[in-house]
């Protein structure tokens, strides 16, 4: 453009664009952090017990298990892959290995193959989604219930029971004062959340659940990209389902059952988009604070499970359906 | 039975004469976040008129006919259809009073066949059980009319970008509309669609529709406009009947200032051949397709819409694959599988469908930008983000992208600075062979002249570019030599001085002319 074009167009700019005032923008991220307040603050009221360090120290250990799943399924639905079902079979098959190959290998031996097959299981679950183009739903399923089948089949037992105290004494210890558990799942979070948001890998996750053919387009791996989310997602779980079998001292192939179903939920109620192409980790673990809170509030005021299950129901129908409607505004 | 078809449509408002206001919108001002996008604008039409808009991109042309179609709400003003005064709160409002809007980026279903496409919503039939056959037949009288050869049966996502253009016209023309908006409409059709589009326009403006048309071509606009309305910067300039305005006095209203050279055409020194195609064909819609295109040179790639052109590009850059034939790029054989392997090799490609190929909407200017070189920007895989923003503001202050504001999410944008978003995040490959489709579709004068000032310093310095594009005054205007494409094979590379419109259209229609 001639210079004075670009002198016209800087000046009229001035007036036309002035900075975005970001106030719906400011809305959607600072809703959940006030719903979670409120919910701090009902529950201070409504139960002696609430607002106790040792309610908030158990809130925290019961969420980072449940977390470092959340790290992972935040990659499942940003990058369009609608969500894991495998997730609680891979738990099992953390748990079961984590515990049962311990006198075989030792405790951290067996640790990092539960959670290298586990790896294993997702990277099943990307080449069928990412390469082969199944449905996620139908091949997460699929796929868990064949894993945990084989897993079962190789341990030969219903239960496996821990071999090795010490490791189950520090997983339940406390360093500096913080559980063990919640360390390694805010070790997971910043991990997951920097690669998300600041790696190359994270950048390609968000396009492809973006727009797939458009990333595509832009020499972007799409199909690695999404096989990689069932990866991740898998190691997770597997981590998840490790430090869950060493707490417990014992494993059976249901241990992991409900946990997708939370994880999602957290994910969703955090406001990433269940259609792919937004969302971030900070936001998944705000909507998972916020669904623990609430469901201990509701534990500690005596409400029913039936109803629990309800509330936490409607919560993602509202998540869901404010996800749409800030799409069609063009908003979120 | 197909005659009854035809004439099924109403004749529009017959008492009305030319001079009656189809509506006129007053005073509109629209604020989205931290843009006026429009301001106090007043815009009227007649009955049974052409009636243009123009402006550049980002004038908020597609802003107030989105406020016109019930998309938007206004910030202020008022809107009259037909000399009473209407509430526009949802397009089902806008669409009651007879008004259809064929947007600027496409709004189709591409799982649905064409015929469910222009219906839907509005499938005819008997409480609630769809009539199919009276769909079906209904879709075919109204294509017909159109003078299209698409099938109404076919999955709409088989079509090719202009096809779909013009289910999205038919789609609007089968509503009966009063008034009907189209927002650059043109965009993706060749010259010989574009003709039988303007039969159609002149049908309907006959038969008493309000017509308003968005261009950036003023070629098109002289054609076939009653009267022209100029927006700047979200303000109208001035109406004014078409008879009276040249070409350059709109371009003057829009950028306020002279545009002298739209085809810039630097001379570059031509070297060696950079890529060489060897007779490739992909089984379906083109064979035998050679030609090379050398260092410096700009090699325009041209034909009906439906020739192969695209599929050629996409086959070139691993978008699709080639069953036969082979690649040359700087003398040595090589093999694209995918998008990440040409861009290795030095090919970049500008796709023609922006929306579903271009842009990743959610994502900002910057991070659509840096996307094709995002390893480039990393160590040890984590982003520098101050190298992926410096990058960023030099394409956005190069493209003049408006606002200038990287982190604006791109989909937020005007159609035209979409545009540029998109070449400037292939530019920012720095590729040997720069492949563009279509380039310059839905960009204004000024911009359009800048992009091929852009091309021109690119091939100066060795760039190979191969540019398609179906307006032909580009084609002649920039091109060293050109490539005819007709039925999926391709003429030899003609030089630019053999070459005439004439002789293009004859050679890619194939009918010949004395
Ligand atoms: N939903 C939105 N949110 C924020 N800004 C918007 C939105 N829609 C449009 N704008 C801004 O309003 C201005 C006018 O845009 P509009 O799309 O109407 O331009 P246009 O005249 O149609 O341009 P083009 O010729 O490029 O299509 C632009 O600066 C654009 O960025
Ligand atoms: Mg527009």
């Amino acid at each position: 453009m001639s210079e004075i074009a670009s002198e016209l167009d800087s000046e009229s700019s001035n007036e036309r664009f002035a900075r975005g005032s970001r106030l719906v923008d400011l809305l959607s991220k600072t809703g959940l952090s006030l719903a979670i307040l409120a919910v701090i603050l009902y529950g201070s009221f409504s139960s002696p017990a609430f607002f106790t360090t040792g309610n908030f120290l158990n809130i925290l250990t019961s969420m980072s298990i449940i977390g470092i799943v959340v790290v992972g399924m935040t990659f499942v639905l940003v990058v369009g892959g609608l969500a894991d079902l495998s997730v609680p079979a891979t738990i099992a098959c953390g748990a079961i290995l984590s515990l049962g190959l311990q006198p075989v290998i030792g405790p951290v031996p067996a640790f990092v193959v539960a959670v290298a097959l586990s790896g294993l299981i997702g990277s099943v679950n990307g080449v069928l989604v990412g390469y082969l183009g199944v449905n996620p739903i139908i091949a997460t399923l699929g796929i868990g219930t064949i894993a945990l089948g084989i897993v079962q089949a190789a341990v030969g037992g219903v239960i496996v029971y821990g071999a090795n105290p010490e490791s189950a004494e520090f997983v339940k210890g406390r360093l500096f004062g913080i559980p063990v558990v919640v360390l390694i799942f805010l070790a997971v979070a910043v991990i997951g959340h920097f690669i998300l948001a600041r790696s190359f890998w994270g950048r390609w996750t968000l396009a492809t659940g973006g727009n797939y053919s458009a990333a595509e387009a832009s020499a972007v791996p799409v199909k690695a990209v999404k096989a990689g989310a069932f990866v991740i997602t898998a190691v997770a779980a597997g981590i998840s389902g490790g430090l869950l079998g060493l707490t417990l001292q014992s494993a059976r192939p249901l241990i992991g059952q409900g946990y997708e179903f939370s994880a999602i939920t957290a994910v969703v109620v955090g406001g990433v988009s269940i259609m792919g192409g937004f969302g971030s980790v900070p936001r998944a673990i705000a909507g998972l604070i916020f669904v623990q809170l609430l469901t201990n509030v509701m534990v500690l005021d005596g409400v029913r499970t039936p109803i629990q299950g309800f509330v936490l129901g409607i919560l993602i129908a509202g998540a869901v359906g404010m996800d749409s409607a800030l799409r069609k505004r063009g908003v979120a | 039975m197909g005659k009854d078809l035809t004439l099924v449509r109403e004749e529009i408002k017959p008492e009305m004469g030319s001079t009656d206001f189809a509506l006129s919108m007053k005073g509109i001002t629209k604020t989205f976040p931290g843009v006026k996008a429009l301001s106090n604008v007043n815009f009227a039409v007649k009955f049974g008129t052409v009636h243009a808009v123009v402006g550049e991109n980002g004038a908020g042309k597609s802003t107030l006919m989105k406020v016109l179609s019930g998309s938007y709400q206004p910030t202020s003003g008022t809107i009259e259809v037909g000399g009473t005064e209407a509430r526009l709160r949802r397009p089902a409002d806008a669409q009651a009073l007879g008004i259809r809007m064929v947007h600027q980026e496409l709004n189709l279903v591409p799982d649905l066949t064409v015929a469910e496409n222009i219906y839907l919503g509005r499938m005819p039939g008997r409480w609630g059980f769809l009539d199919k056959n009276e769909m079906l037949q209904k879709a075919t009288a109204v294509l017909q009319e159109q003078e299209t050869a698409i099938d109404p049966q076919e999955i709409l996502g088989n079509l090719s970008i202009s096809q779909q253009q013009l289910v999205e016209i038919a789609k609007a023309y089968a509503a009966n509309p009063r008034i009907i908006v189209l927002d650059e409409p043109t965009s993706s059709l060749s010259e010989h669609e574009t003709a039988a589009l303007f039969r159609i326009l002149r049908k309907m403006r006959d038969a008493g529709i309000a017509i308003v048309y968005i261009s950036h071509r003023l070629k098109e606009v002289l054609e076939i406009a009653d009267e022209v309305t100029v927006l700047r910067d979200g303000s109208m300039i001035e109406t004014r009947p078409i008879a009276g305005i040249s070409a350059s006095e709109m371009i003057q209203l829009m950028v306020g200032r002279e545009v002298s050279n739209v085809f810039p055409k630097s001379p570059a020194k031509i070297g060696e051949p950079v890529l060489r195609v060897n007779s490739i064909s992909d089984g379906a819609n083109f064979r035998d397709v050679s030609f090379d295109v050398r260092a410096g040179e700009i090699l325009g790639l041209i034909g009906l819409v439906g020739a192969g052109r695209t599929e050629v590009a996409r086959a070139i850059f691993g978008l699709s694959g080639i069953v036969e034939g082979t690649l040359t790029l700087n003398g040595k054989d090589v093999v694209i599988n995918s998008p990440a392997e040409a861009v290795k090799a030095g090919i970049a490609y500008v796709p023609e469908d922006r929306k579903g190929d271009g842009i990743i909407p959610g994502m900002s200017i910057r991070e659509n930008i840096s996307l094709p070189v995002l390893r480039s920007l990393t160590t040890f895989g984590w982003i520098r983000g101050k190298a992926d923003r410096t990058l960023a503001d030099q394409y956005v202050k190069q493209f003049s992208i408006s606002p200038p504001d990287p982190e604006r999410r791109v989909n937020l944008l005007s159609g035209g600075n979409q545009q540029k978003a998109v070449i400037a995040k292939w530019l920012a490959a720095k590729p040997s062979v720069l492949i563009l489709d279509e380039p310059t579709r839905g960009v204004d004068v000024g911009a359009k002249a800048e992009i091929h000032n852009i091309i021109g310093q690119l091939v100066a310095n060795g760039m190979a570019v191969v540019m398609i594009s179906s307006e032909l005054p580009e084609v002649l205007g920039v091109c060293d030599r050109i490539v005819v494409m007709r039925d999926g094979q391709a003429s030899p590379p003609i030089d630019r001085q053999d070459l005439t419109e004439e002789r293009i259209m004859a050679l890619a229609t194939g009918e010949e002319v004395a």
